[in-house]
């Protein structure tokens, strides 16, 4: 084992400060867009789950959130054009006005929904793939609708429960479970009861669509392909592409950049003072060591990597009790059902900025060695 | 006659504390020779150490020359002198210096990692060198666990296991006990005795006389007095 290593691992309560400040550094970043992640996809958790493989939007849609003109429903046909697509079905989200209806001592609750209408049979584009078959069966009684199980507390219902959606009285058939949502409760019903309800529109605008391929290793190609044949009226997506462009799209909406931003300066910041700080005055514990070696003829450069690597491992304790503390954290935030998201494309620069300020922190630290002079030994 | 080992010649060295300047060192001749222990004494602020700071490379002096080894110690780069002592010098502190992490094997070991010694050599290298100092028992300790005499033999081991053929000792046994002091100086004497090694330790300890080969006493920078006492062959 390394100089550098034994020294942390022997003395980590001296280095504990630097490696709590990282992993306050990587938490406050990681929390605060793992929560922004969640957010976006609690949206898209019903295109996540879908077993569409590919979606077609408007032409100039760069994700979900931003084709709320729809797009003409003549589209539909264009699509089974390609002799590869197996069923193409319209998205149908629109919102209801829910309340329950107060048993003894309850409070009347009354909340605007978000309706997510599905098909309930097997193998339907629009059944979420995690939907069980008792609650597929559910959907299909008229009037049933499905709930997730974190929002019954919010609607003031329960599982069996009736309810008044848009006037009509439904009932809760079963609840489903991961589809949280931060803003308005998501509700399941079937094509039948939305339009019972009077909440699908069989305009000439469709939403998105909803497009299920034959050979679903083949979805990149179609995708293309399908692009060729619409000559610029849509866009295709695969699933996977689209997803990332609504994580993408919801981090490039300025305030929340700007608060991610904002999280990132301050715990570069508190990470490197700290750090440094905390690095400096451990090193200057150990000089008299360091100067023995000068003495016994160790160049500066050595010394130089000694500290260095110092700061890499106090870097990688951090990161570990980052992946601690992160984990804490969703864990918690899953417990209260919020939604949150570690994708790769945040973690993995959230991990490269914790390395960079121990680095840093590292160079700052240089200095002190210069105090490593060891004719000061000599008395 | 014995090899000379390092000749230094009209060494000069002053410091400057506050307005005044006050002369350390004040053209100071000196040598010492290979399988000889010269112990330079004197009081507090004689000027000892700063002789051995002048003598090692680790402290420029503002005159005079440094033969060691038969190089001009001072017209080496700094590079080439930490070289110089990374190759040739060991060296023993009043305080042992010892990285409190690293145990008694390990603390030598990291010296020879520094000289290029592979892994498994230096290993065997650093053991050695502790048994040399009666510390086969006590390898794996920290210093945390082991006396001041004990400490200071795992420094003397991690000086002598480069094999050094200058080995300059500042006070090594100040802060020991008289049964200790007595185990280093005999270490020091035989580094010179079986391993050749040009020993200079700088002491004001009146009991380490009896193991020195030569005496030089010291006071305001000037050599008073030196006694050769183990005749040169």
């Amino acid at each position: 084992m390394s100089l550098a290593l034994s020294t942390l691992i022997f003395e980590w309560r001296r280095y504990l400060a630097a490696v709590i400040a990282l992993a306050v550094a990587g938490l406050l970043v990681l929390a605060m867009s793992g929560m922004f992640m969640g957010m976006a996809k609690s949206f898209t958790n019903t295109i996540d789950r879908s077993p569409a493989h590919i979606m077609v939007l408007p032409p100039q849609s760069e994700s979900l959130f931003a084709n709320s003109g729809g797009q003409p429903r003549r589209i539909i046909p264009m699509l089974y054009q390609h002799p590869e697509v197996a069923e193409v079905m319209p998205m149908n989200g629109s919102w209801a006005n829910f309340s329950n209806f107060p048993k003894d001592g309850q409070t009347a609750k009354s909340d605007g929904v978000q309706v997510i209408v599905i098909d309930p049979f097997e193998g339907s584009v629009t059944l979420p793939s995690d939907f069980s078959e008792p609650v597929m069966q559910a959907l299909q009684e008229p009037y049933a609708v499905v709930l997730d199980r974190s929002v019954l507390g919010k609607l003031g219902v329960g599982l069996g429960d009736k309810a008044k959606m848009n006037g009509q009285t439904v009932n809760i058939r079963a609840t489903v479970d991961g589809y949280p949502s931060m803003f308005n409760s998501m509700v399941f019903t079937s094509r039948q009861t939305a339009r019972l309800l009077g909440i699908v529109y069989e305009g000439p605008r469709v939403g998105p669509l909803l497009v299920k391929v034959k050979d679903p290793t083949r979805a990149k190609q179609v995708v293309a392909e399908l692009n060729a044949i619409g000559g610029g009226q849509f866009k295709a997506w695969t699933r996977e592409d689209l997803s990332v462009a609504n994580q993408g799209t919801m981090m490039k909406e300025g305030g929340i950049s700007i608060m991610i931003g904002f999280a990132v300066v301050v715990g570069i910041f508190i990470g490197i003072v700290i750090t440094w700080q905390t690095l400096q005055g451990a090193i200057l514990a150990n000089i008299k060591e360091f100067a023995s070696l000068r003495a016994l003829g160790v160049s500066m450069g050595r010394l130089r990597l000694i500290i260095m690597e110092l700061s890499l491992w106090v870097g990688i304790a951090g990161l570990g009790l980052t992946a601690v503390l992160v984990a804490g954290v969703a864990a918690l935030a899953n417990a209260y059902a919020v939604p949150m998201d570690f994708p790769m494309s945040i973690v993995i620069p959230v991990v490269f900025m914790l390395l960079i300020i121990a680095i840093l922190s590292g160079l700052f630290s240089l200095g002190i060695l210069k105090k490593s002079q060891p004719a000061d030994l000599l008395r | 006659m014995s090899n000379i080992a390092i000749d230094a010649k009209g060494l000069s060295k002053s410091y400057k504390i506050g307005k005044t300047k006050q002369q350390v060192l004040n053209h100071v001749d000196f040598n010492a020779y290979h399988g000889q222990v010269t112990m330079v004494m004197g009081p507090s602020g004689s000027g000892k150490s700063t002789l051995i700071a002048a003598l090692s490379g680790l402290m420029k002096p503002d005159e005079g020359e440094v033969i060691a080894l038969g190089e001009d110690l001072w017209k080496k780069k700094k590079a080439k002198i930490d070289k110089f002592r990374l190759d040739h010098c060991g060296f023993i502190f009043q305080g042992f210096n010892l990285f409190p992490a690293l145990n008694a094997t390990q603390q030598v070991e990291q010296v020879l990692k520094f000289c290029k010694v592979k892994g498994p050599e230096a290993r065997q290298r650093a053991i050695a060198a502790l048994t040399e100092v009666g510390l086969e028992h006590r390898l794996r300790q920290t210093p945390a666990a082991l006396s001041g005499g004990e400490k200071q033999r795992v420094a003397i081991a991690r000086a002598l296991s480069k094999n050094p053929q200058l080995l300059f000792a500042d006070e090594p046994t100040s802060a020991l006990d008289s049964v200790s002091g007595q185990v280093v100086i005999k270490l020091l004497h035989r580094a010179a005795k079986e391993h050749g090694a040009a020993v200079i330790c700088v002491t004001h300890d009146p009991r380490l006389e009896a193991y020195a080969d030569r005496i030089i006493h010291m006071e305001d920078g000037k050599i008073l007095d030196d006694r050769q006492i183990t005749p040169l062959t």
